[in-house]
């Protein structure tokens, strides 16, 4: 079977400074990747590039057989992306910025199923606030909502633990586990392998957008 | 291609000093301006080949956006800069001329208010240009700014002359002599050489400042094997 | 979802985050105002000036008016990239541009019914039931001929560092031949059409819109490159 997702010796330049070069990459179905590194190393790089929100330089990227760079492939439809930035309007409130991610992604969920999410995320009881009163756990949830709506094959997360408390962090793992029993292949950019251990099976380290390291999670810690 | 655009430059020069020889010494003195009229020699290359410039910086930026090729940026700078500067010439030409026929440095005229607009509007894509660092970004900016802009210039020229149109005749053109002619189109071609390799000249520039085109060596995956 | 449904709830996103800032959206009118009142009196401050002067005032507050709308269109999207968001989904871009040109253009319109009985009151101006159409019109194809190069030039300029600086200079100088039309078109609505130009002018500023509505749309999703 063909993985999920592939990059052939992906590179990315900005500027002068080549943030990423000679990725190559395999992460079938259901499986999970850890990628760890330095701040900068440029493991946000390799995540807007998977997401098709960053165009390569050099290589290629295939998720689900397409290049997630054209818009309305059939890739866009079946990945999602929750990175340090919330995609958050300050002045909608939660029900209606999933209304409008529903909506606009072709996705047809009634509003009863909507207020369901909400109260998954543990946000029942905040539907009508604005997200600019939100904290920032609470802003957190609600763009990791994304997830259950749209049921994505392929998940990338950065640094997806930061801002949540422990039962926050228990509820993204269930629905991790959830999303990768039923055949999403995950990538997982974290400071933090404990948390993400449950969740991955390989690990690689990026070092100045190179990867230098691969091998399983046990062995992540003897080798750094 | 270096020595080739260095060659058009020098004759480009050479045909500047000649058409401005012919232009100063040989033409003789226009009927009603007198020696003032000379500056035309200068004044409508200027306008013609600074206009040219703004034609290659549009197809520039097609083909840019067309093929998604770093060189096309590279003459797409070129041919912004050189256009912008030949349009602050055209201007300081155009005041020098209206202060010594008309007696005022500024009038709204259909060609110089057109030309000032056309100044601004590119002006404006190198300004955002210089805000702009990611070589991508900003490549495909400028391409889609300088469009932007070079559509306008045609509905700007209608404009202004409808505009103008209630308040003064345009004038009807000359009958020109043809001593007058050659030091024009010797000037024309002059500066249409020496545009074409300012413009190779910037593009090499802008080509050397984008840094190393191959990734860095691959360095050795320590660790299990993919499995 | 169709590109054309896409756009028109993209538009509603759009408006509804303008109405939840309304305070904003009327600080907007108010600051048009303003400069009404400072052209005045920076001419003549008994508001004796001709009927081209105000028609210019009253198009020169709407374009300094606009780039404070257009501005605050892209802050909210950059503010979380939540614009982001939106491209990740399996979203036309064309239908992003569009949706944002439509809700951009409505904030435009909506400043009309403020500035335009102003101007008519401070310089002195005879509005009736005849020409309030032709100056709703006029009204409608200049905004229509602001929002779309805005949008387009705001959606990147709220990426760089100077935006504040950036998006007049080009927006300024594009939008002069809406600025002309729009005066001479003023001048002729209230002071009669002797000489049949004023389909002329109607057409060049509709020909403006059309180039731009159509030319930005498409160019609209190579800006989001990167």
């Amino acid at each position: 079977m063909t993985p999920s997702v592939i990059t052939r010796s992906l590179g990315k330049r900005f500027g002068r400074k080549w943030a990423l070069a000679h990725v190559d990459l395999e992460v079938a179905a259901g499986q999970g990747l850890l990628v760890v590194g330095d701040n900068g190393s440029g493991k946000t790089t390799l995540l807007r590039l998977l997401a098709g929100l960053l165009l390569p330089t050099l290589g290629e990227v295939e998720i689900l057989g397409s290049s997630p760079q054209q818009p309305g492939s059939e890739a866009r439809s079946h990945l999602s992306l929750v990175g340090h930035q919330g995609f958050l309007y300050e002045a909608l409130t939660p029900l209606e910025t999933l209304a409008l991610w529903n909506r606009l992604g072709g996705r047809r969920k009634s509003v009863a199923e909507l207020e369901n999410l909400l109260a998954e995320a543990g946000l029942a009881a905040d539907r009508d606030t604005r997200v600019s009163g939100f904290s920032s756990g609470m802003r957190k949830r609600l763009s990791l909502t994304r997830l259950h709506l749209e049921n994505p094959r392929v998940v990338l997360l950065d640094e997806p633990f930061t801002a949540l408390d422990q039962a926050g962090r228990e509820w993204l793992l269930s629905t991790l586990s959830r999303l990768r029993a039923d055949g999403a292949a995950l990538i997982v950019a974290s400071h933090d392998p404990q948390r993400a251990a449950p969740i991955c099976d390989r690990a690689i380290r990026i070092e100045r957008g190179q990867i230098s390291w691969q091998g399983s999670l046990g062995d992540l810690e003897s080798a750094s | 291609m270096r020595n080739v655009a260095t060659g058009i430059g020098l004759l480009g020069i050479l045909l500047l000093l000649v058409g401005s020889y012919v232009g100063l010494f040989v033409a003789p003195p226009e009927r009603h301006m007198g020696d003032v009229q000379r500056i035309m020699y200068v004044h409508v290359p200027t306008a013609w080949i600074g206009l040219l410039c703004s034609t290659f910086a549009m197809i520039f930026a097609v083909a840019y956006l067309w093929t998604g090729r770093n060189r096309w940026d590279d003459r797409l700078v070129g041919a912004l800069e050189i256009s912008v500067i030949l349009g602050g010439l055209l201007l300081v030409q155009g005041m020098l001329w209206g202060r010594v026929t008309w007696g005022i440095w500024w009038t709204w005229d259909v060609r110089l208010t057109t030309s000032l607009i056309m100044f601004l509007l590119f002006a404006g894509v190198l300004a955002l240009r210089s805000f702009v660092e990611e070589p991508l970004r900003r490549a495909t900016w400028s391409s889609v700014a300088t469009i932007i802009a070079y559509v306008d210039v045609p509905l700007v020229y209608f404009c202004v002359r409808w505009f103008r149109s209630l308040h003064q005749v345009q004038s009807s053109p000359e009958t020109v002599h043809s001593s007058m002619i050659i030091p024009l189109r010797i000037n024309a071609f002059a500066m249409l050489f020496i545009a074409i390799w300012l413009i190779a000249w910037r593009a090499r520039i802008e080509s050397k400042s984008r840094g190393a085109e191959r990734p860095p060596e691959r360095i050795e995956i320590q660790g299990a094997q993919n499995g | 979802m169709s590109t054309f449904q896409q756009t028109l709830f993209v538009a509603r996103k759009d408006l509804l985050l303008g109405w939840r800032a309304r305070t904003r959206t009327l600080a907007v009118a108010l600051f048009g105002m303003v400069t009404l009142v400072l052209f005045s009196f920076a001419v003549a401050a008994d508001g004796e000036v001709g009927v081209s002067a105000a028609a210019g005032f009253l198009i020169v507050a709407l374009l300094l008016s606009s780039i404070l709308s257009l501005e605050e269109s892209f802050r909210l999207e950059t503010e979380d990239r939540a614009l982001e968001g939106l491209l990740l989904l399996p979203v036309d871009p064309v239908a992003i541009f569009y949706g944002k040109a439509i809700a951009n253009f409505v904030l435009l319109v909506l400043l009309g019914p403020v500035l335009l009985p102003l101007t008519a009151i401070f310089f002195s101006l005879e509005l009736d039931g005849a020409n309030l159409l032709g100056m709703a019109l006029l009204w409608l194809l200049a905004a229509a001929g602001i929002a779309a190069p805005g949008t387009l030039y705001a959606s990147m300029t709220s990426r760089v560092t100077g935006r504040d600086v950036v998006l007049p200079l080009l927006l300024f100088p594009l939008t002069l031949p809406i600025l002309m039309a729009g005066v001479r078109s003023f001048d002729l609505i209230l002071r009669g059409d002797a000489m049949s130009q004023l389909k002329g002018w109607t057409l060049l500023l509709a020909a403006f819109d059309l180039v731009y509505w159509v030319l930005c749309g498409a160019l609209f999703s190579r800006t989001l490159e990167e």
